[in-house]
């Protein structure tokens, strides 16, 4: 396999003779008005009259506030506004959280709970006045100890929140199959433990707002990045006060990036919101990158694995324990479910029936958790699969051998793991073959990487090679009935019918402008993924059209109804099904308009690219006739894709009980070539082979360019990324880019990757989401690769980011 | 807003410079504290010098100071005082991309595009000094750039594919109809 070539671009305005564009690389809608500059992020959104809102942020990580001193602030010239604790409290609300019993004020109350934790706002004309305004706002503290690590802060008597009365927010053991059975009966059980650092998405732009309150109506009209505005909006309008359609958050059509994170941006929201309402003007905030990194509720999992792994002799995997606690740092916001996701993908791609998961979601004195690309599945396939590497050297079986044994077979698919998600479609042993193939051919060959000699020859010079390949399964499409599981009672779960489920479906609107083009309405927000090139492509096949006549535009929160949207490797699957069936609705409404207007059945006329004809005649209208004879709208058409796991009996079980339901499948093989520099501890990856299966590729350019991503930021998490604390006084040690680093050019080796196809049986398209892949699969990969290099030495990449200072601990300790 | 509008403390110091941007020359009172990228964005209306980090790590603010690549928010606004400076609003003629940008979008190499500009000036920059780079010399010329989307893949193939784009039109003017030979 040699580097894949350049894609065979088509742009929006090709014609494909006889051919569909669904499944082709059509070149993206997006690009021209980025490349050129004329792209309007929110960082460029100013109207007229727009001021600009600093913040005040604790200087501690645990600490009361005993006074809030606002006068020397209050009484400069150029100061518009100081809001702090008192005057959100006389007129708002506190900011739904994510577990109940939780109130947290948008200001923090009385209390700091992190460094960073906003404490005041001020607003001046501009940013610069804003800051130097902030910088007179004085704040005494009386300093508290903080709680700083995960692990302690089960045990811990110093409380992030006292009222709770324990830091140990949320926590549940679930027991499929006879775990104690397997564990007892097995021939072996191997134990390890495993840490994944604090890491997240650091999307190049960071978080913007613009506020605009309307007297008249009492409303807002929010201009912000924030990410699933139409599900999250609660987090603003509760808050606030208002009703959900009073308070109107439209997001950009270009964010840049998210991968998650921006879901929990709601405070700056409703910040800027107050201010503005109290001053009467707009009032815009962008948060800075130090903010970003230091205090911006942004971090991701920080997890700390005890697992145990039941096998027998012959190498049959029989039980699973695996139990974790998550830091999710000072307040439990809305992704608590992160600790539930990897219930979707429970065994990996492994065959085990019996299995206990349990976790402790604990508080600690850090900045909170948001969502990132995987959504707490990322460590849990590192982690599994670190097992899977250190059982195999316990049982002294080929670690590649091993995993061989125990994978989901063919055969088996669509296969319901334990806990009761389904596996669509795929050659998991296959992959495995195809990917040791492709190293033979490649790289275990004369000049190749992992040529055995070479691999000798680097090891006599302490540089050690090595690659692991194993199946990592990208569960996709994320139902919505489920996210709120911890917050609803045991008892309910028990007793709950199928008939309870609540599932939200993907919104698509679609009308015939007079021109006769489509102008399509989606009901979620982008960041990069490339919707509105896939809407058009899509609904140009549904249509008889060329992409380039569907033009793709944005609702905002009331436009919208209440949908789930980007996220959780959703959007391809959720559109194409919305596009087949609102392509659907237009052809028959435009067919039935035609009928009347001919006056004669709806039988005697079809659709056929973009006109409609009447049988056994010449005559036909076109998109632009029939939208001129439209005078009731019926060219305007919306259809609402219901998620596919509720049209398919074997996910009853799974939805009725609140499990995670991910209906797709997605997965990968890898094989991370890594050499270990034992001298310094350096880790580089020198190629990356990757093989990959998505099913239907709706347009294989964006599914590979979103691979390359995943695979670069799962990159940074296994070798780089990192938000450290000071142990002792809870300080942030990654708050500039000069400390939490992302991976550059230097850092990124070239990226091999095959695609096969097996699509799923549950989709409208046989797509499978991809939206988090690579970096779900690229840490466990690199991990394992690294087990692999040191394997003589004994030393494993058992703590996450593997840096080169954690590598020569470890070769140390191993020398001793 | 522009500057004039501002309310001013007392006090607060201001000077008047004028920078060349994209071949204008802009006359402008600012505060010596006014980073570069800020002047550009705000009192140019050039949004497409994007701010990322604000200490010169991310790149994304790249734009040419008088032909020299730089960052431009860890400059002042008043050190590009009677210098000219090149953004990326600057290479696309009469509504045709630059061949730069072309190759951009025909190799995917952006997603959510924040970082976008920053990589195609750094290019611009990289394949003047070097016409006809090696992969290793691409990912060092671009080493002072971030991408969080594309795992850089896409961007090292647009910028081979520039090239070649360059060097054709390069070719073609060497080559012209009338035989004479160009620059």
């Amino acid at each position: 396999m040699s580097e894949s070539e350049p894609q065979t671009g088509h742009e929006a305005g090709d014609e494909l003779e006889g051919r569909s564009f669904t499944g082709q690389s059509v070149r993206r809608f997006e690009d021209r008005r980025i490349l050129t500059g004329e792209a309007e992020y929110i960082h460029d959104v100013t109207p007229p009259g727009c001021l600009e809102m600093a913040i005040v942020r604790s200087v501690h990580a645990h600490a009361n506030i005993v006074d809030v001193d606002t006068s020397a602030a209050e009484d400069h010239p150029d100061c518009e506004l100081v809001l702090t604790i008192e005057d959100l409290q006389e007129s708002y609300n506190p900011q739904p959280c994510g577990l109940e019993g939780y109130e947290e004020w948008s200001l923090a109350d009385g209390k700091a709970r992190f460094v960073g934790e906003p404490i005041a706002v001020v607003v001046a004309a501009d940013r610069y006045l804003a800051e130097d305004m902030a910088d007179l706002v004085n704040v005494e503290y009386e300093t508290l100890d903080p709680v700083v690590d995960g692990m302690d802060a089960r045990e811990s008597d110093t409380l992030v929140h006292e009222d709770a009365g324990t830091n140990v927010a949320d926590n549940e053991r679930i027991a499929f199959g006879d775990p104690d059975g397997a564990f007892a009966d097995a021939d072996h059980v191997v134990e390890g433990t495993y840490e994944w650092g604090r890491v997240s998405g650091v999307p190049l732009e960071t978080a913007g707002v613009v506020a605009q309150y309307d007297e008249d109506g009492d409303s807002f009209h929010i201009d912000c990045n924030i990410q699933l505005h139409t599900l999250v909006d609660d987090t603003v309008y509760e808050t606030l006060g208002r009703p959900a359609d009073r308070v109107e958050l439209n997001v950009p059509a270009d964010v840049g990036g998210s991968f998650g994170t921006k879901i929990a941006i709601h405070r700056y929201c409703n910040l800027a919101a107050m201010a503005a309402e109290q001053l009467g003007r707009p009032v815009k905030f962008v948060e800075d990158r130090i903010e970003n990194l230091q205090g911006g509720d942004m971090h991701c999992s920080e997890r700390t694995y005890e697992m145990r792994l039941a096998c027998d002799d012959d190498g049959t995997m029989r039980g699973l324990d695996v139990w974790f606690v998550d830091d999710f740092g000072a307040w439990p916001h809305y992704p608590v479910n992160q600790v539930l996701k990897p219930l979707s993908v429970l065994t990996n791609s492994y065959a085990i029936d019996d299995v206990v998961y349990e976790y402790d979601l604990v508080l600690t004195n850090k900045t909170a958790q948001t969502a990132y690309r995987g959504f707490g599945v990322d460590p849990h396939q590192y982690a599994l699969e670190m097992l899977v590497d250190d059982a195999a050297r316990e049982l002294d079986i080929d670690p590649t051998e091993f995993r061989r044994r125990n994978l989901v077979t063919p055969d088996q698919l669509p296969y319901r793991i334990p806990s009761g998600n389904i596996y669509d479609s795929g050659d998991y042993p296959g992959a495995m073959d195809r990917m040791d193939e492709i190293l033979d051919e490649n790289e275990r060959c004369e000049g190749g990487l992992l040529d055995p000699e070479t691999v000798e020859q680097r090891r006599e010079e302490g540089f050690y090679r090595g690659t692991q390949t194993a199946v990592l399964i990208e569960p996709g499409v994320s139902g919505s009935d489920w996210t709120d599981r911890q917050r609803t009672d045991d008892e309910t779960i028990q007793n709950r019918s199928r008939e309870d489920v609540a599932e939200l479906p993907e919104h698509l609107r679609a009308e015939v402008k007079p021109d006769g083009t489509v102008l399509a309405w989606l009901a979620t927000d982008s960041s990069g993924q490339g919707h509105q090139t896939l809407v058009a492509q899509l609904l140009a096949d549904e249509l008889g059209l060329l992409p380039s006549d569907i033009e793709v535009d944005y609702l905002d929160s009331v436009e919208a109804p209440t949908e789930y949207g980007s996220a959780a490797s959703r959007m391809a699957v959720m559109l194409s099904g919305a596009s087949v069936g609102v392509g659907r609705q237009l052809r028959d409404a435009l067919a039935e308009l035609a009928a009347d207007h001919w006056g004669v059945d709806r039988e005697a006329v079809s659709y056929r690219d973009g006109r409609v004809e009447r049988s056994g005649t010449d005559d036909s209208l076109s998109l632009a006739e029939l939208a001129e004879l439209d005078d009731e709208a019926r060219t305007h058409v919306s259809y609402d894709y219901e998620h596919p796991a509720t049209g398919f009996p074997e996910f009853d079980d799974a939805l009725t009980h609140k499990y995670p339901v991910y209906p797709t499948a997605a997965y990968a093989v890898n094989a991370p070539i890594v050499e270990v520099d034992v001298e310094t501890g350096e880790v580089e990856v020198l190629k990356f082979y990757t093989l990959r299966d998505c099913g239907t590729m709706l347009n294989p350019m964006i599914v590979e360019g979103q691979a390359h991503g995943g695979i670069a930021q799962g990159l940074g998490a296994a070798l780089m990324e990192e938000f450290g604390y000071d142990q002792g006084s809870g300080q942030p040690q990654a708050i500039t880019m000069f400390d939490y680093l992302l991976p550059s050019t230097k850092n990124m080796p070239d990226i091999e990757m095959e695609h096969t196809s097996h699509p799923s049986p549950f989709t409208e398209t046989g797509a499978k989401g991809v939206g988090e892949g690579g970096m779900i699969d690229a840490p466990a990969a690199i991990a394992c690769s690294i087990n692999d290099a040191l394997e003589p030495l004994g030393v494993t990449a058992d703590k996450l980011p593997f840096t080169a200072h954690r590598a020569r601990k470890r070769l140390r300790e191993a020398e001793e | 807003m522009s500057i004039e509008d501002t309310p001013h403390a007392e006090g607060r110091p201001t000077r008047e410079i004028s920078v060349t941007v994209n071949g204008e020359e802009v006359t402008r009172e600012v505060e010596p504290r006014l980073k570069l990228s800020d002047f550009l964005r705000n009192e140019c209306d050039l949004r497409g010098v994007r701010v990322g980090c604000e200490h010169g790590v991310c790149g994304a603010c790249t734009v040419s100071l008088d032909g020299d690549t730089v960052k431009s928010c860890l400059l002042y606004a008043v050190q590009a005082e009677d210098l000219a400076v090149e953004t990326v609003e600057g290479l696309a003629e009469d509504g045709q991309l630059h061949p730069i940008q072309e190759a951009f979008h025909e190799e995917h190499a952006l997603q959510c595009g924040f970082c976008t500009s920053g990589f195609v000036m750094a290019t611009k920059s990289l394949l003047e000094e070097n016409p006809d780079p090696e992969r290793d010399e691409i990912k060092e010329g671009l080493a002072d750039n971030i991408c969080r989307c594309t795992g850089y893949q896409n961007i090292y193939r647009a910028v081979d594919r520039a090239a070649d784009k360059l060097s054709d039109d390069i070719e073609a003017v060497r080559t012209g109809a009338d035989g004479e030979e160009g620059a």
